[in-house]
């Protein structure tokens, strides 16, 4: 047995540093950190350092050696060292000037392919899902880049159509839940296969070029490499549940001449809004199903969008929600009607100030299309007038039942929507009976109500299961039928008498259950306990506070 | 008067006349009478007799360069072969023998491609077209993209690829398929999971905050304001801190101040004013005492020595005697030892404790993969006067590209790193070799031409 040296085993034997990984790889560091980040291989830290980088004290990046050494089966290991085979040859060609074979030889380019990766990373499609937030938001940004040093130009073009398929997914599967406008851009949240996918998408301007201390482009452009293809995938995924082909045939067809197209920045974006604005051809002409939960946008609405709004995350939101959409035909392309059809019912205009109106249409800022999809539904259009003072805009991704401070705003104008939800809730679920912890007087009832119908509902089903172990069915029905209709009779409609609530008893019920709680965590939870408790005084107490002050406020906005 | 008397020959006799040379007479009648014949080169003209001779009197000297030079013996069989060629002049008897072939007669591909004869040219040109077919279709891009539409999730087994692996009858075990694809060359490669443990509690997106909205409630912008507000006090409140234990430690001179301070402070000890009170600080005997004498290597005797052991071993002694003492003391102690050895293992105990809480901590905290820290980006908020109520004039703050980067090195995915600028290329200085120059001089040539010259 060979004596065991130090740094032999242990965390030194389980780290590599990347000078040795790529002596053992044999790559070059560009295309070593191309591999890494295509396969998902992070660097990482050790517990102790020392150890781990067998001795010496100065910082290194380190690997799982597990990591490096599953690396080395990869095929496309080859592929990269294929490359510099493949660029000394053809610098060869075009030193010496035979032209024929650098022809042949560009044609025989290595590429990489990385379908197999996808699925190594995301075995199963739920997987790629949860990872789609930061696909979209790459894929989102890249689609407005210009053609940079670093970044091909077929790049940006694949991002640009493949964002588009999906938004047009997006947009035929109903799936926006939540959006939110901040100074960073446009958050949206959709639900897809009921994972929420969160992205951004950017504000339209200009593209600033950012200086290489901030960001690595080439780096970020690896990235999206790697999530066009896994977002390809995907969208062939959900077009095929949805029963649409792929790739998709989208009606609006590019103009003839196409070097006006690539010539300026606003043509790129009118011609994606303007393919946003047609539908998607199915497989199967089957008719679509209303999607009870969304109580919006009736069919045959349509909105009309001024010129100086941002058409495109409207476009998507309209649509989605089954409106229909179209813009100044002189300005740009795609316009599905004209801006004197009569059938417009709402007119959405950024301007404080708007010549010739028409009398049938609302209209009104683009706030109001947002908030309504926050809120879920249609809600009155007279404070989103143009030159009106817009409500402020508040984050949905807020919990609206959170036991923090919740401004009267969001309270006064969430009441709706809470009690809508509430409402579509205990009609859905007939058969689940969890009662919620803030009751308020409705909830009361409805709770009564429903709890009322439960019992007869169990009682019919107890007794229906009863017959049917019973072999004896004859006799006991017609007893059965007998005691059903003296229900029947008696289930009559008598005037309700108002339940009053007791406030102090209720109070005092609480605090016994509360004191019981304490009373039977068991003596090794006692500390968590006690801190949770705590933790939820000072919630309170913060609250509280804040209302005292909102009080003042508005005591003295009163006075004065 | 020669000393050697020339014995006179008689010309007597004809065999005399033999004897004697008499080319000079004859040579001068010659002379007359082809004068007499021709005429006298006197009365000749000069163009008559000479003509100017145009041809140069030597042959140009070819003055090679290197090259050429190198070119000539190049074409020169080698000198090493030199004892396989044949030099003799007796011709080989069996004049079949060596038979010297000439230059092989070789193929004209071109010939070959216009005029085929043979079927393998026919096939040759068949098989050019079907690559050239190929190239062209390779050359063309964007089929990629309508290939590759597949459903990746789809269930595939790997034993579907592999003709003869699947057994209706179940006789090939999944062990012994997975071996055999292994030695095909289409492995199946197990992924272990620890690629993809997560090390980081940071969400891909942080919910943002109220404050953050194009148009933000009173309360919420007022929260965010306040919350930058506080970061920023912090950073204020420690730089002032770092100032007040460095720089404010040292006291701060001009120049001249320090000049001035630096000649009192080496003029102290000399006494120029102070005469009378230096005096009498001096020593009052002449003697020369030095504070640091030097110090003498004075052997210790054996009496000392032995003296200096026995105290050893006294202190030896005594120190025994109090460990004993000590430890008939203890037994009285017992129970405060107890105590004291309880507070012990509590202290290590809450020590474990906060270890393990700050491990915790750490554990899904953003780790240091590189020489750079991770800093927090600065949360972007719009200032109050800057917040526009429409979507017209939203002033950006951050851009999104660098806040989806400082999310990649949060997640503990890219390591920090300081973006290395443009990398000098050396330059590489070029030179022809002196044999592959232009013809220029060389001492040899230079020499020839002085040959020629001369």
């Amino acid at each position: 047995m060979r004596r065991l040296k130090k740094y032999q085993t242990g965390e030194a034997a389980q780290y590599i540093t990347r000078r040795a990984a790529l002596r053992k790889l044999q790559l070059s560091l560009n295309d070593f950190r191309r591999l890494c980040i295509i396969k998902g291989v992070y660097p990482r830290e050790p517990k102790h350092r020392r150890r781990a980088q067998k001795g010496s004290s100065d910082i290194k990046i380190l690997y799982h050696a597990k990591d490096i050494r599953f690396l080395l089966h990869e095929p496309i290991v080859w592929t990269l060292r294929d490359y510099k085979i493949f660029a000394k040859k053809t610098g060869r060609d075009r030193a010496i000037k035979d032209f024929r074979n650098l022809k042949r030889r560009l044609a025989l380019f290595p590429e990489l392919r990385i379908d197999h990766i996808v699925k190594e990373r995301y075995p199963t499609f739920i997987d790629a899902i949860k990872d789609l937030d930061d696909c979209l938001t790459l894929l989102f940004l890249f689609s407005t880049f210009p053609s940079l040093r670093l970044i091909p130009r077929e790049q940006s073009a694949l991002c640009r159509r493949l964002t588009l398929e999906f938004l047009h997914y997006i947009i035929s599967s109903k799936s926006i839940r939540k959006v939110f406008i901040s100074i960073k851009g446009f958050y949206f949240q959709a639900d897809i296969k009921g994972q929420m996918v969160t992205w951004i998408m950017p504000h339209h301007y200009p593209f600033k070029p950012h200086s290489k201390a901030e960001v690595d482009f080439k780096v970020m452009s690896i990235f999206v490499e790697f999530y066009t293809i896994m977002l390809g995938f995907v969208n062939y995924r959900l077009y095929h549940s949805a029963g649409y082909t792929y790739p998709p045939e989208i009606h609006y067809e590019k103009q003839a001449d196409l070097e006006d197209n690539y010539k300026d920045e606003l043509s790129y974006v009118s011609d994606r809004i303007a393919a946003l604005n047609s539908d998607l051809d199915s497989k199967t002409n089957e008719p679509e199903e209303e999607i009870e939960d969304i109580d919006l946008d009736l069919i045959e609405q349509g909105q009309n969008s001024n010129r100086e709004v941002p058409r495109e995350p409207l476009v998507i939101l309209i649509r989605s929600f089954g409106g229909k959409v179209s813009w100044d035909s002189t300005v740009f392309t795609g316009a599905t009607y004209a801006e004197t059809d009569e059938s417009i019912t709402h007119q959405i205009v950024d301007r404080p100030i708007l010549s010739d109106k028409y009398i049938s249409r609302d209209y009104i800022q683009p706030q109001w299309v947002f908030d309504c999809v926050n809120q879920r539904t249609l809600i009155p259009t007279n404070k989103y007038f143009i030159g009106a003072t817009l409500p402020p805009h508040l984050s949905p991704f807020v919990d609206s039942k959170r036991e923090s401070y919740i401004p009267p705003e969001e309270s006064g104008t969430g009441n709706e929507s809470s009690y809508n939800k509430d409402g579509s809730k205990s009609d859905e679920n007939i058969l689940d009976a969890q009662p919620e912890e803030i009751r308020t007087l409705d909830d009361q009832q409805l709770q009564v109500a429903y709890m009322e119908e439960k019992l007869e509902i169990e009682g019919d089903g107890y007794v229906q299961s009863e017959d049917e172990i019973n072999p004896e069915n004859d006799e006991v029905a017609p007893k059965e039928l007998q005691k059903r209709d003296q229900e029947k009779l008696s289930m009559s409609v008598k005037v309700g008498k108002v339940h009053k609530e007791n406030k102090r008893l209720n109070r005092k019920n609480e605090l016994d259950e509360h004191r019981l709680q304490a009373r039977m965590v068991k003596p090794r939870h006692r500390n968590l306990f006690r801190k949770l408790i705590r933790e939820k005084q000072d919630k309170e107490k913060e609250k509280w506070l804040l209302k005292k002050k909102r009080r003042i406020i508005d005591g003295q906005n009163k006075d004065n | 008067m020669s000393s050697i008397k020339k014995k006179r020959v008689s010309k007597k006799t004809k065999s005399a006349w033999r004897k004697t040379d008499i080319k000079d007479v004859e040579e001068f009648l010659e002379d007359q009478r082809q004068e007499e014949r021709v005429g006298s080169f006197a009365e000749k003209k000069d163009d008559e007799l000479f003509m100017v001779d145009a041809t140069p009197l030597k042959s140009k000297q070819i003055i090679l360069t290197e090259k050429q030079r190198r070119k000539l013996n190049a074409k020169k069989p080698l000198r090493s072969l030199e004892a396989l060629t044949n030099n003799s002049k007796v011709q080989d008897p069996i004049v079949k023998r060596n038979r010297v072939r000439q230059k092989k007669s070789g193929r004209i591909i071109e010939e070959e491609v216009r005029n085929p004869t043979k079927p393998r040219h026919f096939q040759a040109n068949k098989d050019r077209e079907r690559y050239y077919e190929s190239l062209e279709k390779k050359l063309k891009k964007g089929e990629h993209l309508a290939k590759s539409a597949k459903d990746v999730w789809a269930e595939e087994d790997f034993r579907d690829k592999i003709p003869g692996l699947k057994d209706e009858k179940g006789w090939i075990s999944k062990d012994l398929a997975l071996y055999v694809s292994k030695n095909i060359g289409k492995a199946v490669i197990k992924v272990h999971d620890s690629i993809r443990h997560r090390t980081t509690k940071a969400k891909k997106f942080e919910a943002p905050h109220g404050g953050m909205s194009y148009n933000p409630s009173l309360e919420d912008h007022q929260a965010l304001l306040a919350a930058v507000a506080d970061k920023e006090e912090k950073i204020i409140k420690e730089e002032n801190h770092l100032k007040r234990v460095t720089t404010q430690m040292f006291s701060k001179v001009t120049p001249e101040e320090r000049d001035k301070r630096l000649m009192e402070e080496m003029r102290s000890g000399l006494g120029e004013e102070d005469d009378g009170n230096e005096k009498d600080d001096a020593t009052p005997d002449g003697v020369y005492k030095s504070i640091n004498p030097p110090v003498e290597n004075k052997k210790k005797s054996k009496q000392s020595r032995r003296k200096e052991l026995q105290q050893k071993e006294l202190q030896k002694k005594q120190a025994e005697k109090k460990a004993l003492k000590k430890q008939t003391a203890d037994l009285n102690r017992i129970k405060s030892i107890k105590n004291e050895v309880i507070a012990e293992e509590e202290q290590l105990n809450d020590l474990k404790k906060h270890r393990k809480k700050v491990e915790l901590k750490k554990k899904f905290e953003t780790k240091r993969l590189g020489r750079l820290k991770y800093a927090e980006p600065d949360t972007d908020i719009n200032m109050p006067e800057d917040i526009a109520g429409n979507l017209r004039n939203v002033k950006p703050e951050s851009s999104l590209l660098v806040d989806r980067f400082k999310n990649f090195q949060k997640r503990n995915i890219l390591p920090v790193s300081v973006a290395t600028g443009k990398q000098k290329s050396k330059k590489v200085k070029r030179f022809p070799r002196s044999s592959h120059k232009d013809p220029g001089v060389s001492f040899q040539m230079l020499r020839e031409q002085r040959k020629v010259k001369s």
